[in-house]
C-alpha cells in the first residue's frame, strides 16, 4: 500500500490531541500505509480476513451488551463486560458518523487472557482494517484478538 | 573558492534570519488577538486575552461551562449561544448540533476560539458553579472496581447542590496526561452536609481519571473540582418513584434517597439496583437502613449471575426482568435512572411498556 495524501490527512487526524487525548497511533513511528500493511500481513498468516476478525468481535459485543452494563457469561467460557464512558468520536478516516464511547472486555476464562476493544475498534478494524499503532491504549494486535476471542479460519 | 563560500554562508544565514524574523512577526501579529470583550447575556462584560478556546477563556474568568471530555470536543456538553463573534461552524462541532442549533448560533465552546469581541449567552444556573478545593478525607472500596471517594471542602468551604447533580474532577498532569483533565461524577452524599461530598468512582479501562483515582489517589491528597452541574433531581410532585441503577450510578440516586430520609418524604418509593453477583452489590446495609427511615421505601437489589458461594435468595435476573416483574403498571409514577446507557435504554423501553409516559423518565445517561 502506499501512502497517499489522503492517507497523510488521515494520519494527522490520528494524533494525539485531535480526535482524542491520546490519538490511534501510540508510539508507533511508521507511516499509516506500513501500519495497515504489517497489520494485513499478519491477518493473511493467520487465514482470517479483517471482516471475520470485526464480526467475532461484534459477536461478543452483542452477546456482552445483554448484561446491560452487567459483566455477563458468554458460551462456552467467556466473561463480557459491555459499558460505556460519556461522549462520542468520530472516525478519524474522515467520513461521517460518531461513535459513542462503548467497550467491550472480553476474558477468556480458559486461558485467563482478556482483551478490551470500542465500538470504533470494531469499525476501524471492518470498514478500513486499521488496528491503530504500536502503544496505542486501544491498539488491537490482530494475533492476541483471534487467540483470545478464539477465531478461527 | 573561500571567499564564495564564506558568501554562501553568510547569504544562507541572511535568509534565516529574515524568515526568523518574518515569523516573529507573524506570530506577533497574525496569532495575536489582543484583548477581546466577551458580553455575556447582555448584562456582564468581561476583557480576555484572545486566541484560546472559549471554554478556556471562560473558565479563567471562572465561568464553569460543563465539559466531560476536557475540550476535546467528544462529549457535546460545553454548548452555547455565541450571538455575535465566533466565526463560522468549524467541522468538528458539526456532527453535535442539529439544524435548528446551528440556526440559533449553538456552538461547541471548547472548539471555538476568541478571535475577537463575542456576544454570549450563559444559563444563568451556571453562574452559580465555582471552582474548589479540597481534600480526599477518605477512600474506601465498596467493590473490587468502585472506590468511594470522600472530598472535604477547603476554599470554598462549602458547595450548594441539588440531590441529583454531578461535580468535575480535575485530574492533574500523571503518567496518562501531560496536562489536567475534567470527568465528571454524579454526588452520593445528602445535600445538607455542605463541607464534604461523596463520589462513587468505578474503574474503567484506560480511562484517565479513574485509572488516577484507583491507582494514584490517595487520602490527604490536595484535589480541585468545580460544580454542581445537571437538571437530573427529584420532581416536586407526589408520583410514586421508581428508582433504577446498576454500578456506579447508585451515587446521585443515593443521594436523592438521603435527602428524602432527612426530609421525612412520605412518597412512596422502590430503588431496583442492579449487579452481577454478591461481589458487585455495595452499600446495601445503608438502603436496608433507609427501608427503616423512609416507611415508604423498599429497596430491591438484584443478581444478574449470582455465585453459589453468594448463597443468593433475592430476585435474579435483568434488572429489566425484575422491574417487569414488580411493576405491573408504571403509569403515573415517574422514574429515576442512572448508569450505563445499555441499561437505560432497555429500562425505558420496559418502563414505557408498563405505561410510563416518556415525560415521567428522568435519567443521567453515562453517554
Amino acid at each position: 500500500m502506499k501512502q497517499t495524501p489522503e492517507m497523510e490527512r488521515i494520519q494527522r487526524q490520528m494524533r494525539p490531541g485531535v480526535i482524542s487525548y491520546d490519538g490511534f497511533l501510540g508510539s508507533d513511528k511508521r507511516l499509516l500505509c506500513e501500519i495497515m500493511d504489517a497489520d494485513e500481513a499478519a491477518v493473511r498468516r493467520m487465514g482470517l480476513s479483517h471482516s471475520a476478525i470485526a464480526a467475532r468481535m461484534r459477536e461478543l459485543r452483542e452477546a456482552g451488551a445483554r448484561g446491560l452494563g452487567q459483566t455477563t457469561s458468554v458460551p462456552p467460557h467467556f466473561e463480557v463486560t459491555v459499558d460505556a464512558v460519556r461522549g462520542k468520536l468520530p472516525c478519524p478516516f474522515l467520513h461521517e458518523g460518531l461513535y459513542e464511547k462503548i467497550y467491550t472486555i472480553v476474558k477468556n476464562n480458559t486461558s485467563g487472557e482478556s482483551v478490551t476493544y470500542t465500538d470504533m475498534n470494531i469499525h476501524m478494524i471492518e470498514a478500513h482494517g486499521f488496528y491503530e499503532g504500536e502503544g496505542a491504549p486501544f491498539r488491537q494486535d490482530p494475533a492476541t484478538l483471534a487467540r483470545v476471542l478464539e477465531i478461527e479460519d | 573558492m573561500l571567499v564564495s563560500f564564506i558568501i554562501a554562508v553568510a547569504a544562507v544565514g541572511a535568509i534565516n534570519t529574515l524568515l526568523a524574523i518574518l515569523i516573529m512577526l507573524a506570530d506577533a501579529t497574525i496569532g495575536n488577538y489582543g484583548d477581546c470583550k466577551l458580553t455575556i447575556n447582555d448584562a456582564k462584560e468581561l476583557t480576555v486575552k484572545g486566541g484560546k478556546p472559549l471554554l478556556s477563556a471562560l473558565k479563567d474568568e471562572q465561568i464553569f461551562i460543563p465539559s466531560a471530555c476536557g475540550g476535546r470536543g467528544s462529549c457535546g456538553l460545553c454548548k452555547l449561544v455565541i450571538e455575535d463573534g465566533g466565526g463560522d461552524l468549524l467541522p468538528t462541532e458539526l456532527p453535535w448540533l442539529d439544524a435548528d442549533e446551528q440556526k440559533s448560533g449553538v456552538r461547541l465552546s471548547c472548539q471555538v476560539k476568541v478571535k475577537r469581541d463575542m456576544r454570549l449567552r450563559i444559563p444563568e444556573e451556571l453562574f452559580s458553579v465555582k471552582q474548589f478545593s479540597a481534600t480526599v478525607s477518605a477512600i474506601n472500596d465498596l467493590t473490587h472496581d468502585i472506590k468511594e471517594v470522600k472530598i472535604k471542602l477547603s476554599e470554598p468551604a462549602a458547595i450548594e447542590f441539588t440531590a441529583g447533580q454531578f461535580i468535575q474532577l480535575e485530574v492533574p498532569p500523571y503518567e496518562l496526561t501531560d496536562e489536567p483533565v475534567y470527568r465528571a461524577y454524579s454526588i452520593a452524599s445528602d445535600p445538607v452536609k455542605q463541607d464534604e461530598i461523596e463520589l462513587e468512582i468505578r474503574y474503567v479501562p484506560n480511562g484517565i481519571c479513574t485509572t488516577y483515582v484507583h491507582k494514584h489517589l490517595k487520602e490527604g491528597d490536595e484535589v480541585t473540582f468545580n460544580g454542581p452541574y445537571g437538571d437530573f433531581h427529584l420532581q416536586p410532585t407526589e408520583a410514586e418513584i421508581i428508582c433504577i441503577a446498576g454500578g456506579s450510578g447508585m451515587a446521585p440516586i443515593k443521594s436523592i434517597l438521603e435527602e428524602m430520609a432527612r426530609t421525612g418524604s412520605k412518597r412512596k418509593a422502590v430503588y431496583f439496583f442492579g449487579a452481577r453477583s454478591k461481589r458487585d452489590l455495595f452499600l446495601v446495609e445503608r438502603m436496608q437502613a433507609l427501608e427503616k427511615e423512609l416507611p415508604q421505601f423498599k429497596f430491591i437489589p438484584a443478581l444478574s449471575e449470582p455465585q453459589p458461594e453468594d448463597n443468593w435468595d433475592g430476585e435474579t435476573g435483568l434488572i429489566t426482568e425484575v422491574v417487569a416483574k414488580h411493576v405491573p403498571d408504571a403509569s403515573g409514577k415517574e422514574a429515576y435512572l442512572c448508569g450505563s446507557p445499555l441499561m437505560i435504554d432497555a429500562c425505558v423501553k420496559v418502563l414505557q411498556e408498563k405505561g410510563m409516559s416518556e415525560d415521567n423518565i428522568y435519567y443521567d445517561k453515562f453517554a
